[in-house]
């Protein structure tokens, strides 16, 4: 058929659906609901997977992250006290990992110790991070204020620190804080710069081990060395408990993306060999991405399975409706047969108009669903994103849907036969 | 005298495909010259729309053979009846039968939908029929805005769109008063003069004269044939 009166016909169609508002109306509903529930599905489907991107890609997936463990002591009541617990990665374990793995391109050693710092009558309890310039550069903590440590920092093993801004909030420092000292223990640090207020989430602040609770502060890694040592004493109520740990915190990055799996591998079984009590984890932030990506895609299967369901539920209604307009108008269409329409005309008919619901009402559908993801993400905080594949998808589907759920009507409508429906009244 | 545009021999017409079957046409013989007007008459269920259903191509015969211009139309396929009833009849019907949700322009052009024939070179033969009918200022208008004579004329211009060569006509007065059937009656004689052959079933003698012959249908048998 010429497509011009496929046209034709779908607007002769639409003079059908506008003729009986209601009913068209409630016909398409099913559909709208349906596709408004797919793409609110997708979309927060994928905003859940934009985040979580967002939150492990910030761990650097050519990265590996090794942390030390403090391992479970089989018995501590007894000798609870005065007793130094040494654990974790050592200097040596750092060493052979830069001697003997290949396709290593970092490895920077990080320690992390708990600090007070204080500041006139005001002190805080604060996280010392010793690391290298290279570390804020690899998760991207850049500085709002002042600048980031250096290697001159850390070779002229200089006492100073880049802070997070609401450290300097706590402490009662509102004037400009760039070469204001802090006393860290009891060594005095000056504040070379003041990171962007944006911390870590969720698994990224677990796998970097960065307490929820109290602020980080950054120094030059050899600077920390020579002034705090590799020990820490926390006094707890009452008992002093001194820990001993050489390296907190490695990272390493990969050269090459596809060889981080077989680096951790290699990695692993290092570490196995030279800590047999466990005392370290690995984190590999590709493999949790996988991990959690299959999770979420798992997650999205199911949600748009449930959305089909309302879809299908909407295409009976279509088919539904459809049926009891091919008794109503039955008349109708022995007239048409009458002037010349064939079997296929009528099919086609038929199909149009529901085509014509369906397709109308996945548009209204998307619609739906556009706002109920706005009313959504208002009220929870959730992130979602609406794509432009999952609109396309939905409206192909509504299509499929009209098509699918007219076929059984127009085909009763063209089986029909020309004098008994005309004959109908 | 011309081929006979429509022959009929020895048709028969059964309903139901199950013993007892209603016998409803029992052997009719029957030719319209080409350009000839004839008229069908007789009782009620006597086979009058049964027999002009047949001429017109929306059933086929259960016996016999049907010769539309000269072609045996009786074992045709529904697609190829189609065509006919699309291309060369003209169908009036005694209720009208327009479809009530679209305008009187889309109804006449509703015949163009299947057939070959583009949508847009044809809309100004829509306006010119619509004139030829005299509703000009109608055509925007829904059947249920019309009177009955309006409805007629509008499934006259809806029968006329396609150039049809043979117009059959099912008791095209008998929803109207007399007065809009002669109306009527006179846009079908028009038709006639233009030289269309028209076949027409009435049950009103006076209608029945103004046709050149009179075939009188009696319980499926044609029982009187001769001018009128
Ligand atoms: N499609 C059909 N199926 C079954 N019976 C029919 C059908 N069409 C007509 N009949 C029967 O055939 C007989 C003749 O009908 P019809 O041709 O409409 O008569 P008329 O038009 O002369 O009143 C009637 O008894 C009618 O009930
Ligand atoms: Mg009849």
């Amino acid at each position: 058929m010429i497509p011009q009166k496929q046209l034709e016909m779908v607007r002769m169609g639409l003079r059908n659906l506008v003729g009986y508002p209601m009913r068209t109306v409630l016909t398409m509903l099913g559909v709208v609901f349906g596709v408004g529930s797919v793409i609110a599905m997708l979309a927060l489907g994928a905003g859940a997977e934009r985040e979580l991107l967002k939150e492990i890609g910030r761990l650097g997936i050519q990265n590996i992250i090794i942390n030390s463990i403090k391992p479970e002591e089989p018995d501590t009541s007894s000798q609870r006290s005065n007793w130094i617990s040494s654990y974790g990665i050592t200097f040596k374990d750092h060493r052979q990992i830069v001697d003997t793995i290949p396709g290593i391109e970092k490895a920077l050693p990080v320690h992390v110790s708990k600090k007070t710092v204080w500041q006139g009558s005001k002190r805080v309890e604060g996280t010392l991070y010793a690391v290298t310039p290279e570390h804020l550069d690899m998760f991207q903590l850049n500085t709002s204020v002042g600048r980031n440590l250096t290697h001159l920092d850390d070779e002229k093993l200089s006492r100073v620190c880049v802070v997070r801004s609401g450290m300097l909030t706590e402490l009662g420092i509102f004037q400009d804080p760039i070469g204001f000292p802090l006393n860290i223990d009891n060594e005095t640090f000056y504040i070379v710069g003041v990171l962007l207020d944006d911390s870590f989430l969720g698994y990224a602040r677990k796998a970097l081990s960065v307490d929820a609770k109290s602020s980080e502060i950054y120094v030059p890694y050899s600077t920390a060395l020579r002034r705090h040592g590799t020990r820490s004493i926390t006094r707890r109520s009452g008992s002093t408990e001194a820990t001993d740990v050489e390296l907190n915190q490695v990272v390493i990055s990969v050269t090459d993306l596809d060889q981080v799996l077989v680096t951790a591998r290699m990695l692993g079984s290092l570490l196995e060999r030279n800590h047999p009590e466990k005392d370290y984890e690995l984190v590999v932030p590709l493999e949790v991405l996988s991990q959690r990506q299959k999770t979420q895609q798992v997650f999205n299967m199911a949600l748009v399975a449930i959305a089909s369901i309302s879809l299908l539920v909407g295409g009976i209604g279509i088919a539904n409706i459809m049926l009891a307009t091919v008794t109503e108008r039955t008349k109708e269409i022995g007239v048409r047969r009458a002037l010349g329409a064939r079997r296929r005309h009528i099919i086609a008919q038929f199909l149009t108009e529901t085509t014509t619901i369906s397709t109308i009402g996945g548009g209204i559908g998307v619609l739906v669903g556009i706002g109920l993801v706005q009313v959504l993400t208002f009220f929870t905080g959730w992130s979602a994103a609406i794509t432009l594949s999952s609109v396309a998808l939905s409206l192909s589907i509504s299509m499929a849907v009209g098509i699918v759920s007219g076929i059984y009507p127009a085909r009763r409508a063209a089986g029909l036969d020309p004098i008994s429906a005309l004959r109908h009244e | 005298m011309k081929a006979p545009i429509i022959s009929l021999q020895g048709v028969h017409k059964y309903y139901g495909e199950h013993e007892p079957r209603l016998h409803v046409l029992k052997g009719i013989d029957l030719d319209v010259a080409d350009g000839e007007y004839v008229s069908i008459t007789g009782t009620s269920g006597s086979g009058k729309s049964t027999l002009l259903n047949l001429l017109g191509c929306l059933d086929n015969t259960s016996k016999g053979a049907y010769l539309l211009n000269g072609t045996d139309v009786s074992s045709y396929s529904d697609d190829e009846l189609s065509k006919i009833r699309n291309e060369d009849i003209g169908f009036i019907f005694q209720s009208f039968n327009l479809i009530p949700q679209l305008t009187v322009f889309e109804n006449v052009q509703v015949p163009l939908l299947y057939g070959t024939r583009s949508i847009a070179s044809t809309t100004d033969l829509c306006h010119q029929v619509i004139e030829s009918v005299g509703l000009s200022d109608r055509s925007e208008h829904r059947p249920s805005q019309l009177s009955g004579g309006e409805c007629q004329r509008v499934a006259i211009a809806r029968a006329l769109i396609n150039d049809p060569v043979l117009l059959l006509a099912d008791e095209p007065t008998g929803n109207l008063d007399t007065d809009t059937g002669d109306e009527v009656l006179a846009l079908i004689d028009d038709l006639h003069q233009q030289g269309r052959s028209v076949v027409m079933i009435t049950h009103d003698p006076d209608v029945a004269n103004r046709s050149q012959r009179r075939v009188d249908l009696r319980d499926g048998i044609i029982v009187e044939a001769g001018a009128a």
